[in-house]
Parts: C-alpha cells; sequence; structure tokens
C-alpha cells in the first residue's frame, strides 16, 4: 500500500483545513454554483470576510455550519 | 492614468490572460444576468401563469425550513420558483429557494406578500443586489490577479474594463424593465 510521505501528508491536511475559502472553493465546497454563494452572503446565511483587495472570502466555520458537519 | 488612452499591450495582454482567467464567473455571470432579464420581460406572463395556477389544480406541496407549506406554481429557475398559500388575510405569494447543497436541501422563503407582482417585483430587485456583489467581487479579484501577475504595472484600465462589462450587463438588465414599464419597447 502506497503512503504519503508526511510533508506531503501535512501540506494536503494544511490544504484542506484552511481558514477561509473564495467564492469559486465555497461553490465546489457546497455543491452548488456562484451565483447561488453570492445569494446566500446577500441574505446572510453566509457570512463573508474580505482580504486586502476587497475580495470576499467563506471562513471554513462558515461552511461547515452550513454544511452541517461543526 | 488617462483611461481614455489606448492600452499598452502588456495591458491587452493582461487583459486576454485575465478573461481566460475568469471565464468561468464571466459566463455563469452573463447567464444569471440573461435569466433576471428573461424574468423580467416576461414579469406580466409569470403573473398571469401564476395566478392561473392558483386556479387550477393544486400544485406539489413545499415545506420550508420555517415549517411552512406551499404550493407550487411555477418555476422561475432550477432553484427558486413561485408559490402560494391560502392565510386569513387571502392568498399570499412568494419566491421559495430550494438549494440542493451537499449536505441537504435549504428551502427558504426569499420574497413574499399578497401581490405577486410585488413580490416578483422584490425578488428582481434583490436579484439584482447580488449581481452587482457578484461584479465588486469579481472585481477585486481581478485586481489581486493582475497585482500578483504583473508586479508594479499599472492595471488599472483591465480592472475597469472588467467593472464596465458586468455592469452593462446588470444596466442592460435594469433598461429592459424601466422601458416595459413605461410601454416603451426598445
Amino acid at each position: 500500500m502506497e503512503t504519503i510521505p508526511k510533508t506531503e501528508e501535512s501540506q494536503a491536511t494544511k490544504a484542506t483545513e484552511r481558514l477561509a475559502y473564495s467564492i469559486q472553493e465555497a461553490a465546489d465546497m457546497l455543491g452548488v454554483n456562484y451565483f447561488s454563494v453570492y445569494r446566500l452572503i446577500q441574505r446572510n446565511k453566509l457570512k463573508v470576510c474580505r482580504a486586502l483587495r476587497g475580495k470576499l472570502l467563506v471562513p471554513r466555520t462558515e461552511l461547515l455550519k452550513l454544511l452541517g458537519t461543526e | 492614468m488617462n483611461y481614455y488612452e489606448r492600452p499598452t499591450p502588456l495591458q491587452e495582454q493582461a487583459n486576454i490572460e485575465a478573461i481566460q482567467h475568469f471565464v468561468e464567473h464571466l459566463n455563469q455571470f452573463k447567464a444569471n444576468c440573461d435569466a433576471l432579464r428573461s424574468i423580467e420581460c416576461n414579469l406580466s406572463t409569470t403573473v398571469n401563469d401564476a395566478l392561473k395556477s392558483v386556479l387550477l389544480s393544486p400544485g406539489r406541496v413545499i415545506q420550508t425550513d420555517d415549517g411552512t407549506q406551499w404550493q407550487h406554481d411555477l418555476d422561475l429557475s432550477s432553484v427558486t420558483s413561485v408559490c402560494h398559500r391560502r392565510t386569513a388575510a387571502g392568498l399570499e405569494f412568494a419566491v421559495v429557494e430550494c438549494l440542493p447543497l451537499k449536505s441537504g436541501e435549504i428551502k427558504e422563503v426569499l420574497n413574499n406578500g399578497h401581490s405577486v407582482r410585488d413580490v416578483l417585483r422584490a425578488f428582481t430587485h434583490d436579484q439584482r443586489q447580488v449581481l452587482n456583489l457578484w461584479k465588486e467581487d469579481v472585481k477585486a479579484q481581478v485586481r489581486e490577479h493582475l497585482e500578483e501577475k504583473y508586479p508594479h504595472q499599472d492595471m488599472g484600465i483591465v480592472v475597469e474594463s472588467f467593472e464596465i462589462k458586468m455592469a452593462r450587463a446588470i444596466s442592460e438588465t435594469r433598461a429592459v424593465t424601466q422601458s416595459q414599464s413605461r410601454g416603451i419597447r426598445i
């Protein structure tokens, strides 16, 4: 059986456990299109924060809340 | 920078590259603008169809997450539909969203009221606000992307061209609604 080298494993874990995600990533995780994600944000069902340039980021905790896994 | 000047070859190259990078956003954005425009153009027909549906046999029942039960009248999109229910105060209409998330479906009332026309108008107004939120986010994403890809280069003209493209798509939607409400055909 193949095992993931420790460094790669920790990098993979880091990648999946980021603090916040872009709209595209949030859409993929929720299984909906971009417009649906923006609609959830507009209705305050999904709380977001803004990056330095104003880009919207969805906190991981918010996604987990919506996915019912928290 | 004077935005009336022609873009430099580097700015033109950055624009082409950014369009390719954000193609999914732009395609989905345009498709949703078109869908909204279609709802606004056919508002009177949709109102009539919803009212007809009330008189006809009851449609399927949708129970929203707040426990309210609605009769389905017609679909506005793959996730939104016009529904109604009978209350002590008379008929109540709603635009209900059934959003299939990976974890399960969210069923929520987006707009409701006793006039189906007013409910649809409130719905389209809200959707335009969502499109504006989307436009601002893409603008910020494009700016960030270009700053990373072309550091220390002025790419303001490219960001602005994205903003204009998206704002035009939204305003075309609004122009159709306004001209229709005045009975003018454009």
